[in-house]
């Protein structure tokens, strides 16, 4: 029985690798999105301006503390009766970009707020503009503790991609679902989508180690 | 080229700086020593307003420290920072950290910004080290780094905050000695330091400071020899008898 089932599973294989790149699509753009958002506010963050540090570290509270579920149901269903209209896939784009780029900002807020204050000093008393002291002196150290933890949050939010599938984007998780009815061996099926993102996932989790290593070699 | 007129600074309740009144001239050389916590350090601090003054008046080079609208970016261009604690890019070689800001802030070509950091690190006697990053130079190489990182900017004043107070004592010297040349050759200097022979050699005043204030303030051979105030022999019979 099995074997008719594998056979099955095999015929459907490019239905499995169109959803894979749904899945590698919704991901990677708003992890690009997410980054570049990400890192902008967490500058604004370790600014002096009260107003855009109490705004975002509460926008990002509320994101951090409520389930990814909950808050793509908002943007896809409660969202329309305020007139704003998304299709789910550009609705999967927006939650998982504002999800990403809130988690990015923290960690790019302790990057930044890792470099002695020291730094900062120096490079202000040779005066250099705001922007000059962040591009040569914080920046580029910042980056060594954001780097590993920012391409461990990659995996984490590749992973929570597949709750977009509720709303029916057809990535990989809901392309087992669709399968599943087909092909009732749950196992062979939802083990073959957890293989595919494993497949993604995998040398990003090498990345993070190699980098973590890296970083704590070249500090001073 | 400096001015200090009635300054008062607080930190919280702590008057840290209290009715300052002082001058420093174009090439003089002040030394300003007392014991921790009198606000020696927050008084050169505040000449490039790395910390800001709450009262009175501070003028540096004819731009008014003390108005929020004076642009500090052009002020601090002209005037060279020296840490206790060196702050060194660590991500940078010596020669990239002293020609950093002669690039961005000046705005001279790399190859000019190259030329004239050979130069000053030659001068602090360095030539070689140029490649090397902050961790593999020793403290008083690093001091002299940034000492370096401060002169490639042709700075009309310098303002040294204890700059020898972090280094190992057999490193004390090399850094002084850079300092001392300087001085020589009348780069106007505001020290902060207890190296009192540094004091008596190139010193043309020395100040104490005690609870944010300046109880006194005499060229060097006056300050040694008569000292006015009582306060200022008890902590000279402290700094000098080790």
């Amino acid at each position: 029985m099995w074997k008719n089932y594998l056979t099955r599973l095999v015929q459907s294989l490019p239905f499995f690798i169109t959803g894979l790149w749904m899945t590698i699509a919704v991901s990677a753009i708003s992890l690009a999105a997410g980054t570049l958002i990400g890192f902008f506010l967490g500058i604004l963050r370790t600014r002096p301006n009260r107003l855009f540090r109490y705004l975002i570290g509460a926008w990002v509270d509320v994101i951090r503390g409520t389930p990814f579920l909950v808050q793509i149901f908002i943007v896809f269903f409660i969202l329309p009766e305020f007139g704003i209209h998304l299709d789910a896939f550009p609705a999967a784009i927006l939650a998982l970009t504002n999800l990403g780029a809130c988690f990015i900002c923290e960690i790019v807020a302790a990057g930044i707020r890792s470099v002695p204050w020291g730094q900062k000093e120096a490079a202000s008393s040779s005066g250099l503009t705001e922007w000059q002291q962040l591009r040569y002196v914080v920046m580029p150290q910042a980056m060594r503790t954001i780097l590993p933890p920012l391409v461990g949050q990659y995996v984490l939010l590749i992973k929570d991609s597949s709750v977009v599938s509720v709303i029916g984007v057809t990535d990989v998780t809901r392309v087992g679902w669709l399968t599943v009815q087909r092909i009732p061996h749950g196992l062979m099926v939802f083990g073959l989508v957890g293989l595919l993102y494993f497949i993604i996932c995998y040398p990003l989790i090498r990345l993070s180690n190699l980098l973590e290593k890296k970083m704590a070699k070249g500090t001073r | 080229m400096i001015r200090f007129k009635n300054v008062h600074k607080w930190f919280g309740k702590i008057h840290v700086l209290n009715d300052i009144q002082l001058e420093v001239g174009a090439g003089e050389v002040l030394v300003v020593c007392g014991p921790s916590g009198s606000g020696k350090s927050t008084l050169i601090r505040c000449i490039n307003r790395l910390e800001p003054i709450q009262k009175g008046e501070l003028i540096v080079d004819g731009m008014e420290v003390h108005d929020h609208k004076t642009n500090m970016r052009k002020l601090r261009a002209e005037i060279g920072f020296v840490f206790q604690q060196f702050n060194l890019y660590p991500h940078m070689t010596a020669l990239e950290n002293v020609t950093l800001a002669p690039m961005k802030v000046r705005k001279i070509s790399k190859k000019e910004a190259i030329s004239a950091g050979m130069e000053v690190m030659e001068k602090v006697g360095l030539g070689d080290k140029i490649d090397a990053y902050p961790a593999q130079l020793s403290g008083g190489q690093q001091q002299r780094v940034a000492i370096a990182r401060g002169l490639c900017m042709r700075p009309r004043i310098m303002l040294f905050d204890e700059p020898t107070s972090a280094l190992d004592p057999e490193m004390i010297n090399e850094v002084l000695e850079v300092m001392k040349a300087l001085a020589r050759e009348g780069m106007t200097m505001v020290v902060v330091t207890h190296e009192m022979g540094f004091a008596k050699e190139v010193a043309h005043r020395v100040a104490i400071m005690d609870v944010g204030q300046v109880i006194e303030i005499a060229p060097p051979h006056e300050f040694f020899s008569n000292p006015k105030s009582e306060r200022t022999r008890l902590f000279l019979s402290k700094i000098l008898s080790h």
